[in-house]
Order: C-alpha cells, then sequence, then structure tokens
C-alpha cells in the first residue's frame, strides 16, 4: 500500500507549444480512491500516464512511497494500468492474458495457478481460464484485466476510463463492484474518467482538471457545494450561471438586484451561479418586490422521476438573450409541484456563489426573502432533500 | 459465476416471438434478379482467366502426362515426362537452387521488413515518411534497370568495390553471376510490397495492448516475440506466400545476375524452350514450378479466408 505524490508535474508535446499538463500538485493517501475528472483533451490521461510511466513529463516529479519513480521505465514501476479498451491480448487465453506478467518475473508454476484463481474469483469470473477473449463480453474482459492488473500486487492501480465503453447499466455495476474490491484490498487508486456521476460515485477526492490545470482537488461532496473555479461550478453537476455587476454591496443580474450579497469585493464585473435546487419560487404576486423576484415563464416542466426539472424563460435576466437552452433557467423542484408549461413563476435564488477574477468564491445564502414567504419553505425543504440524493448519486 | 437475468435479452427475444411471420411462401417471392446483374459484371474477368489462364494451364498439363509412341503413334497417360525431370541431375539441381534461392530471399525479407514495418509502426520522427518513401521506391524501378544498376553498383570494379578500396579494403568478391547476386536483388525488389503489408499487420495491433504488456513487465524483446510476432501471423504468413510464389517464378532479375549453373526454375524453362527446342520438356518443369506455387497459394488462400480473432 502506498502514497503518491505528484510534484509540480508539467508535459509540454513538440507539437504545439502550450502545456498538456501544467504543474500539478497533488498527494494521495495510502488506500485513497482518487478520480482524476475533466472533459477530453483536459490534460487527465497525460497526467495518469506519466504516473504510470508511458509519457515522460517534461519537468516536474512523480514520487511513489517518497520514491521518486520518474526515471524508471513502466515495467519497473509499482504501478498497474488498466485502459480504456483492447486491452487484453487477443491471442492469450485468460489464464494466459493474467498469468502473463508473473510468468514474466519468473513465478513458480503452482503461485501463478493459485493467483489468477484467486484474481478471476475477485472478479467474479471463475471458471473462464480458459476462455479467448474474443468469447467474452466488454464488461467481462474489463474485469479480466482488472484481474490481470491486480495480480502482480502493484502499489497503486491506475484507471484510464476503464468503462467508457460499456452500456450505462454495467458500467455502473462494475463502477459497484471496483469500488467493493478497492475497498477490501484497501490498494491506492487513481481513476481517470469525464463522467461526473462515475468520480461523484467512486472518489474519496476529486481532481479537477482544465486545459491542463488542476482546478480543484476536494470532497465529491465539497466540488459540489463549494466549486472553486467557475469551471468547476460550470463542469460538475448543473449550474445557472450569470454576469452581475456590482455597485457598492449591492449586486445586480440583468433588471433584478441581487439582495444579500455583503463582502463581496474587487471587480466590479462577477459571475454568479445557482444551483437548480436553490430556488424559492412561487406564483407572481403584487406584494413582491419587481426588482427582486424574478418573474419569467415556465417553457418546459420535465418529470424526472424522483424530481421535476423545469426550465424558466425569465426576460431580462441574461445578457444577449436568446431562447437558447442556456438562456433558460434551470430549476429542480419537488414532484409535488404545480409547475405546467406556460405558467406564470416567480423565483430568487436561496443560495449562490459570486466569483470574481481575483478571490476565491463567496457563499452567499439568502434568508431575508426565504423568511418573508413562508408558505415556499415546505417545497423547499423537501428540494433540499432531493437535491442531496441528487449530489449522492451525481 | 452466475449470470443475473438478462431483462433486455429476455425483453427482445419476446418480442422477437410475438412479432414472428410466417415466412412467405417461395412461390410468391419475387425473382431477384440483383445476383444476375453481378455475375454480369464479373463476367469479362472470368472470361479471360478461364480462356487465357485455365485452358492453357489444362491443356499443358495433359499435355505433359500423355506421352505419344514415336514408333506406334499410341497416346498412353504416363508420368515419363517428371521421371525424365527427376533422373536429370542438372534439372534436380536447378529445381533444388530455386527452392534454396527462394527460402533465403523470403528470410531476408522477414529479416529485413520486419525492423522497417516496425520503425514506420512506432516512429513518431519526420524521418519515418521518408523511409516510407524509400521503401515504396521498388516499386517504380522496372527489373531490368534493377538488374543494370546493381552490376554496375555491386560488379567487380564498381561503385562498391571502388568504395571499399578508398576505405582500404581489398579483395573484394562480387556477388554478381553468383547465388547471392539473385537473392540481393529479388529481397530489393519485394521489400515494398513486405513492409507494405508487414506495417499495416502492426497497426492493427493497438497502442494499449503494447502498452498493457509493458505495464506488466515486459521488455521490448519480449513485446516482439510474445505480443507482435502471434498478433501479426496473418500478416507475415500473406508475406510468406506471396513472397514465394513472386520469388519462385522470377526470371529477370536470375536470368541477369545470376550464375550459369545451376539456374532458377524461370531461366531453366526459357533454356529449354528456346535453346533445346524442348517444349514438353519446359511444359513440364512449367506444371512443376505451376504445382508448388499452386501449393503455396492454397496457404494463402486459406489464410485469408480464416476468421479473425477479434
Amino acid at each position: 500500500m502506498a502514497t503518491l505524490e505528484l510534484i509540480g508535474l508539467t508535459k509540454k508535446f513538440a507539437a504545439n507549444n502550450a502545456a498538456a499538463v501544467h504543474d500539478v500538485n497533488l498527494n494521495v493517501g495510502d488506500g485513497e480512491f482518487l478520480c482524476i475528472l475533466g472533459p477530453s483533451g483536459c490534460g487527465k490521461s497525460t497526467t495518469l500516464r506519466m504516473i504510470g510511466g508511458f509519457e515522460e513529463p517534461t519537468a516536474g516529479d512523480v514520487r511513489i512511497d517518497g520514491q521518486s519513480v520518474v526515471e524508471l521505465p513502466p515495467n519497473r514501476r509499482p504501478t498497474a494500468m488498466v485502459f480504456q479498451k483492447y486491452t487484453l491480448w487477443p491471442h492469450m487465453r485468460v489464464f494466459d492474458n493474467i498469468a502473463f506478467g508473473m510468468r514474466l518475473h519468473h513465478v513458480p508454476k503452482e503461485h501463478i495457478d493459485r493467483d489468477v484463481k484467486n484474481a478471476l474469483q475477485m472478479v467474479g469470473l471463475s471458471g473462464y481460464e480458459q476462455r479467448y477473449p474474443s468469447q467474452l463480453s466488454g464488461g467481462e474482459q474489463q474485469r479480466v484485466a482488472l484481474a490481470r492488473a491486480l495480480v502482480l500486487q502493484p502499489k497503486i492501480l491506475l484507471l484510464d476510463e476503464p468503462f467508457s465503453n460499456l452500456d450505462a447499466l454495467l458500467r455502473v455495476r462494475l463502477r459497484e463492484e471496483l469500488h467493493a474490491i478497492q475497498r477490501r484490498i484497501q490498494i491506492t487508486a487513481i481513476f481517470v474518467t469525464h463522467d461526473q456521476e462515475e468520480a461523484l460515485s467512486l472518489a474519496d477526492r476529486i481532481a479537477v482538471m482544465n486545459a491542463g490545470h488542476l482546478e480543484q482537488l476536494d470532497q465529491p461532496s465539497q466540488i459540489y457545494a463549494y466549486p472553486k473555479t467557475l469551471f468547476v461550478a460550470d463542469f460538475i453537476g448543473v449550474m445557472n450561471i450569470f454576469n452581475a455587476t456590482r455597485t457598492g454591496d449591492s449586486l445586480r443580474v440583468g433588471q433584478y438586484a441581487l439582495k444579500g450579497a455583503t463582502g463581496v469585493r474587487g471587480d466590479s464585473n462577477l459571475s454568479i451561479a445557482v444551483r437548480p435546487e436553490d430556488f424559492t419560487f412561487g406564483a407572481p404576486t403584487d406584494s413582491h418586490n419587481s426588482t427582486e423576484m424574478w418573474r419569467g415563464v415556465i417553457d418546459q416542466s420535465i418529470d424526472l422521476g424522483h424530481y421535476r426539472k423545469v426550465l424558466v424563460v425569465v426576460p431580462g435576466l441574461f445578457e444577449n438573450e436568446t431562447t437558447a437552452l442556456a438562456h433558460r433557467l434551470k430549476v429542480y423542484m419537488p414532484k409535488s409541484a404545480d409547475a405546467k408549461e406556460g405558467d406564470s413563476i416567480a423565483l430568487y435564488p436561496t443560495r449562490y456563489l459570486v466569483y470574481t477574477d481575483h478571490t476565491q468564491p463567496i457563499e452567499v445564502r439568502n434568508q431575508a426573502l426565504r423568511t418573508s414567504d413562508e408558505t415556499r419553505r415546505d417545497d423547499l425543504s423537501s428540494v433540499a432533500v432531493s437535491s442531496d440524493a441528487l449530489a449522492n448519486s451525481g | 459465476m452466475t449470470r443475473p437475468y438478462n431483462r433486455k435479452k429476455i425483453f427482445m427475444a419476446t418480442a422477437r416471438a410475438l412479432t414472428a411471420q410466417p415466412a412467405p411462401p417461395a412461390a410468391a417471392k419475387r425473382r431477384d434478379l440483383s445476383g444476375l446483374f453481378g455475375y454480369v459484371l464479373i463476367a469479362p474477368p472470368v472470361a479471360i482467366m478461364l480462356l487465357l489462364i485455365f485452358y492453357p494451364a489444362i491443356e499443358a498439363v495433359i499435355e505433359t502426362i500423355f506421352v505419344s509412341d514415336a514408333q506406334t503413334g499410341q497416346t498412353t497417360l504416363s508420368l515419363q515426362n517428371y521421371i525424365a525431370f527427376f533422373q536429370d541431375p542438372i534439372l534436380r539441381a536447378n529445381l533444388t537452387f530455386t527452392v534454396l534461392v527462394t527460402l533465403a530471399t523470403v528470410f531476408m525479407l522477414f529479416v529485413v521488413g520486419y525492423p522497417l514495418a516496425m520503425y514506420l509502426r512506432f516512429s513518431k520522427s519526420r524521418l519515418a515518411g521518408t523511409v516510407q518513401v524509400l521503401t515504396l521506391f521498388p516499386l517504380f524501378v522496372p527489373g531490368v534497370i534493377l538488374a543494370f544498376a546493381l552490376i554496375r553498383f555491386l560488379g567487380t570494379h564498381g561503385m562498391f568495390d571502388t568504395l571499399l578500396g578508398i576505405v582500404g579494403i581489398s579483395g573484394y568478391r562480387t556477388p554478381y553471376l553468383q547465388p547471392q547476386g539473385i537473392v540481393i536483388a529479388l529481397v530489393w525488389e519485394h521489400i515494398p510490397f513486405t513492409v507494405l503489408v508487414l506495417t499495416a499487420g502492426l497497426r492493427q495491433v493497438e497502442d494499449a495492448v503494447i502498452e498493457s504488456a509493458r505495464d506488466v513487465g515486459a521488455s521490448g524483446w519480449q513485446i516482439f516475440t510474445r505480443i507482435l510476432l502471434p498478433l501479426t501471423t496473418r500478416s507475415a504468413l500473406i508475406v510468406f506466400c506471396l513472397n514465394v510464389i513472386g520469388v519462385f517464378g522470377a526470371f529477370t532479375l536470375p536470368y541477369l545476375l545470376g550464375p550459369a549453373q545451376p539456374m532458377m526454375m524461370g531461366v531453366s524453362m526459357q533454356q529449354a524452350f528456346n535453346n533445346y527446342q524442348d517444349r514438353i520438356g519446359a511444359l513440364t518443369q512449367a506444371v512443376l514450378t505451376f504445382l508448388i506455387c499452386a501449393a503455396v497459394g492454397v496457404l494463402y488462400v486459406r489464410t485469408i479466408t480464416r476468421p479473425r480473432e477479434r
């Protein structure tokens, strides 16, 4: 079991001068499950390949248990990798695929027999020894690949989007099995994925990467609740993001004023991020202050089983207003909420994050309007429950 | 492992069972003319093959196995022509020589072709493009030109000899008019095809397949012998078969570069036909050459029609 340190890890490809991975620093604890999450081309796979020894860093160090391995080729590093696809050797039976590495290391035959049997049992494929990879389903192939990686008892298990070629149901099942195996044998694991649901459900901590930079390294719940950058806010979960301007202590979003945003300093141009579950809402009444309560019309109301997703057009909220999907407010409501397409609605964010260019995001909880509208509190609390469930399941 | 029941599969099977319809009666089926159109399209090449290849080939075989008695004029089925071939020490030597030159050439093609193909498959340097063009270059050089170029280059007092002299090496023995001369020329001529097919085979081996072998501890040599070679056997067999057939029947290069004796089958046939005016003897040699190449051809057809592992 082992710890992993990445120190100033940088990779530049000769073809273009921009760094594929730029100055990534992180520590992974013993037995920890870390997910590296990001859109395609963000450098997450390159980072993993540098840990495994398949890419040579331009600068920086990779340390396993405090020992630098950056000079070692993949076959001499205590890591084992599970690739995305084509991972098994098609001309070898399952047994030989798993035994291959041990045979190269001259492990005695009886040990090989025993270890292969145990490895196959661990991934639930006992009795598959004599099959060829072409006789296995995609999910079975990836399980064999996992068994093959684990049988050499690596210190660190590396997984490069191992389930992304599988269909959705199977992906979830294999994810759960991997999680159980990792917990049982307490191996340090680095899992690269572009699927946030996968990351949120597997990881002890998530490293979110964008354009070669490590944007945030945190526990899944923290990443969801307090995304450190606007990119993370937008990338993880669903988020409404608006441009805002600051005058003194008050913020303006389009034609609306946001109350309760004290403590925001610096730039006058800011971004506001609101989770879809962080709205209070109701039918518009005359008593609502017209510059604080957002007024709109429900464009779509989608029943998603355990909650309702409502898209609202709010005139005067976005800059350069269009009817594009990005310019509709996304709001989660309890299933019971009365929200029909075409209905008028008034809403207001109860919690939002303010992003400036220079500082950490500032969280604002707006109690004032919530308490002034008691009838909405019940609705809101139930939304909070369903949004928690959402955060956990992704 | 016990598999949980697959809901999707069960659903699909049920759906199929429910929507299945009895097959329409055969008489009601419209005659499909699209198949006929296909036959029309392939008719010309098939006709040419039958007329210009199969008919003369069969005629040749028949001519060699039916021997007419000079005195009685009676024609009998006999292997006499073939017995005569194998009883002639010179012709026997020619056949053995041809087999040996072919095997040596094909072996050298693998020795030269695999490293080149590996380089083209794995190199990321800009030089790879140049190497690719160079490996294809022999395709555009006619055999006669190649033969004379090699004589000028490798012959006694040729360019190579001169270069060796400059660096102080003397006693150069030219491969011209030696078996080696034929092998060198035939290797040069067959490199483009060899490298093209081997590179294509190597390109089908995914990077992840190689990297996972490196990951579990395989050295470069182990990856080559345990992963790359087994995964490119099909390409290697294709290269083997087509090169054997091409080299075995070669004429121009062996004729211009080879020794006077023994000679390769192509040259031997030409000599029997032209110099000795022995038409039946030349035919017998041709049929033997054809049979040997056909055996390799069967291996080739079996290789390319065998289902892939994946």
